[in-house]
């Protein structure tokens, strides 16, 4: 708690400096402003052309610019709104109106003014990760005019490596494989992607820092299984049967009907007494048979499957490996933006 | 008939790698029956059965001492009989297997009953009744009977008929075991005045165990 409330005091009195310097801090600006809202174009005139003999900061700049263009577009002084946007565009390139909080004049004028100067604007260079050699950086951006773009790579241990070079206008989009001439993976480091129009003598560049990091490629896992296919048990249980007391008493009615069939009349009836208490036994192992839970068989049909499902991830699993041996001889690029310094010139 | 008990007990430890053997004690108990319904006896004794089996060979070797009664008339006498029974058996197929062997019945005293030997051919067919226990039916004839009060039998005149089960217990290291022999020779005596029947029949059935290697 106690740590939260130091935070507090102490944050406004670092912040201030970041925060005004993306504020107007100008009298004589702020007075134009004002003006402007109080839609008196005139006093916003004057007091914009006197800020901009005082000395103002960048933004301030801009924004004076800003309020001209704005203020000539009220007036339907389309020509100089034109020239206005125009010190605005030089002054920040990336500068953009809201459609949505625009008027329609302004907005055109806005445009009008892009098409007549020189900038390369909305540099953008997406993040990505990808293997060496199996992917590409996605970078675009946006030329106002017909121009030669020669997009370079400067930086690191490599110096300047011209990636693109184009006669282009509009948006443009390039695709680096991040590669050097020799075909090796771009060292790791930092770099910066310089995009230079030229159209005559005039010329325009802006620049966007990444930086390239280099990690070990992700290799794959073995197999156990095969997805969507199991095991079968290899011995299934046969249904139980009568079988086993049949058999029991087939047997022991053999032995016993032949006992009685074979013994010679002239000695007597057959003595029953041996075979009974055998043939007595076989028929109750048989009962006990029939009763109990049948041994489990070999199925030989699931163990031709489970063999061939082996044989199925042992080959997956062979191919893993040299897939992995390959892998790790790779290298996985990633590739960030960094935040820019600075417009471009 | 000593120097067969000798042969088993020295040969048969030695070749226990060979495959399955198994040995064991039984109780045996019999009805013996000759020359008419009077001469009837019936007695209990003690037995040995050891079963060697390699490959589609094996071999059963039985010994059995029963001491017999007459079950009515006084006027015969006990007597024992004591009985070697050998077969070889080859596996042919699906339960069936062919048997060859001999058997030798001794009674003592020598004449209160007719000592014979005999060989046996035949054929036993085997079944599984489930895990562990197994069952037999064997039959076959006599050739070749010798009695030691003399005779003769015809060629179909002497037969035999048995049924077994065995009982894996213990993992099969010990084997319940049963058996049922039922021999009935139609032996013809002639003493000049013609021939005359003087038939021999046998049940003797066997309860024991055995262990198995």
């Amino acid at each position: 708690m106690r740590r939260s409330i130091w935070l507090l005091l102490v944050v406004p009195l670092i912040c201030p400096p970041a925060l005004t310097a993306q504020t107007v801090q100008n009298a004589t600006l702020r007075r134009a402003q004002q003006a402007f809202e109080n839609l008196d174009y005139r006093q916003a005139l004057s007091l914009g052309h006197a800020s901009l003999r005082e000395r103002l900061t960048g933004f301030e700049r801009g924004r004076a610019y800003e309020l001209l263009g704005f203020t000539y577009s009220g007036m339907d002084s389309i020509l100089k709104a034109v020239d206005a946007f125009k010190q605005v565009v030089l002054i920040e390139p990336e500068r953009d109106l809201d459609p949505n909080r625009t008027s329609p004049k302004a907005l055109s004028a806005f445009q009008v003014a892009l098409t007549q100067i020189l900038v390369v604007r909305q540099l953008r260079v997406d993040s990505v990760e990808f293997i060496g050699g199996q992917g590409a950086v996605a970078m675009r951006y946006t030329v106002t005019q017909p121009s030669r773009v020669v997009t370079r790579v400067t930086g690191g241990t490599s110096g300047s490596m011209r990636i693109d070079s184009t006669v282009a206008n509009g948006q443009v989009n390039i695709r680096w494989p991040a590669r050097m001439p020799n075909g090796d993976p771009v060292p790791a480091g930092n770099y910066n992607v310089v995009v230079e129009a030229t159209v005559g003598q005039n010329s325009f560049s802006t620049s966007q820092p990444i930086r390239i990091t280099h990690g070990a490629v992700d290799t794959l896992p073995h197999l156990t299984s095969l997805p969507g296919y199991t095991y079968l048990p290899e011995t299934e249980v046969p249904p139980k049967s009568w079988r086993p007391m049949g058999l029991a008493l087939v047997y022991s009615g053999i032995a016993l009907a032949g006992t009685s069939a074979l013994s010679n009349g002239d000695l007597g009836s057959a003595s029953m007494r041996e075979g009974g208490v055998i043939g007595g036994g076989i028929v109750l192992a048989g009962f006990i048979m029939t009763l109990k839970k049948p041994a489990p068989q070999p199925a030989r049909g699931n163990i031709l499957y489970n063999s061939l499902l082996r044989e199925q991830i042992a080959r997956r699993n062979t191919e893993i490996a040299q897939e992995n041996t390959r892998r790790r001889q790779q290298v996985a690029l990633s590739v960030v933006p960094l935040p820019r310094a600075g417009a471009g010139r | 008939m000593r120097s067969l008990v000798c042969a088993v007990i020295v040969l048969v430890p030695g070749g226990l790698s060979a495959q399955h053997v198994s040995i064991g004690p039984q109780v045996a108990f019999g009805d013996y029956r000759e020359v008419s319904s009077d001469l009837h006896y019936r007695g209990t004794g003690l037995g040995a059965k050891a079963t060697l089996m390699w490959k589609k060979f094996s071999a059963d070797v039985v010994l059995s001492k029963v001491k017999y009664q007459p079950t009515s008339d006084s006027t015969h006498m006990d007597f024992d009989a004591s009985e070697v029974d050998l077969r070889l058996r080859y596996y042919i197929t699906g339960p069936v297997s062919a048997e060859l062997g001999f058997m030798n019945r001794k009674a003592d005293p020598e004449f209160e009953a007719q000592s014979v030997g005999a060989v046996t051919v035949g054929a036993r067919m085997a079944y599984v009744l489930g895990p562990g226990v197994h069952m037999s039916l064997n039959g076959g004839l006599l050739f070749g009977s010798k009695f030691s009060g003399g005779g003769t039998t015809s060629a179909l005149g002497a037969l035999q008929l048995g049924l077994g089960i065995t009982v894996d217990a213990l993992h099969g290291r010990v084997l319940v075991t049963g058996d049922y022999g039922f021999q009935r020779f139609s032996r013809t005596t002639n003493d000049g005045s013609g021939a005359l029947p003087a038939p021999i029949q046998q049940s003797l059935g066997r309860v024991g165990f055995a262990i198995a290697f």
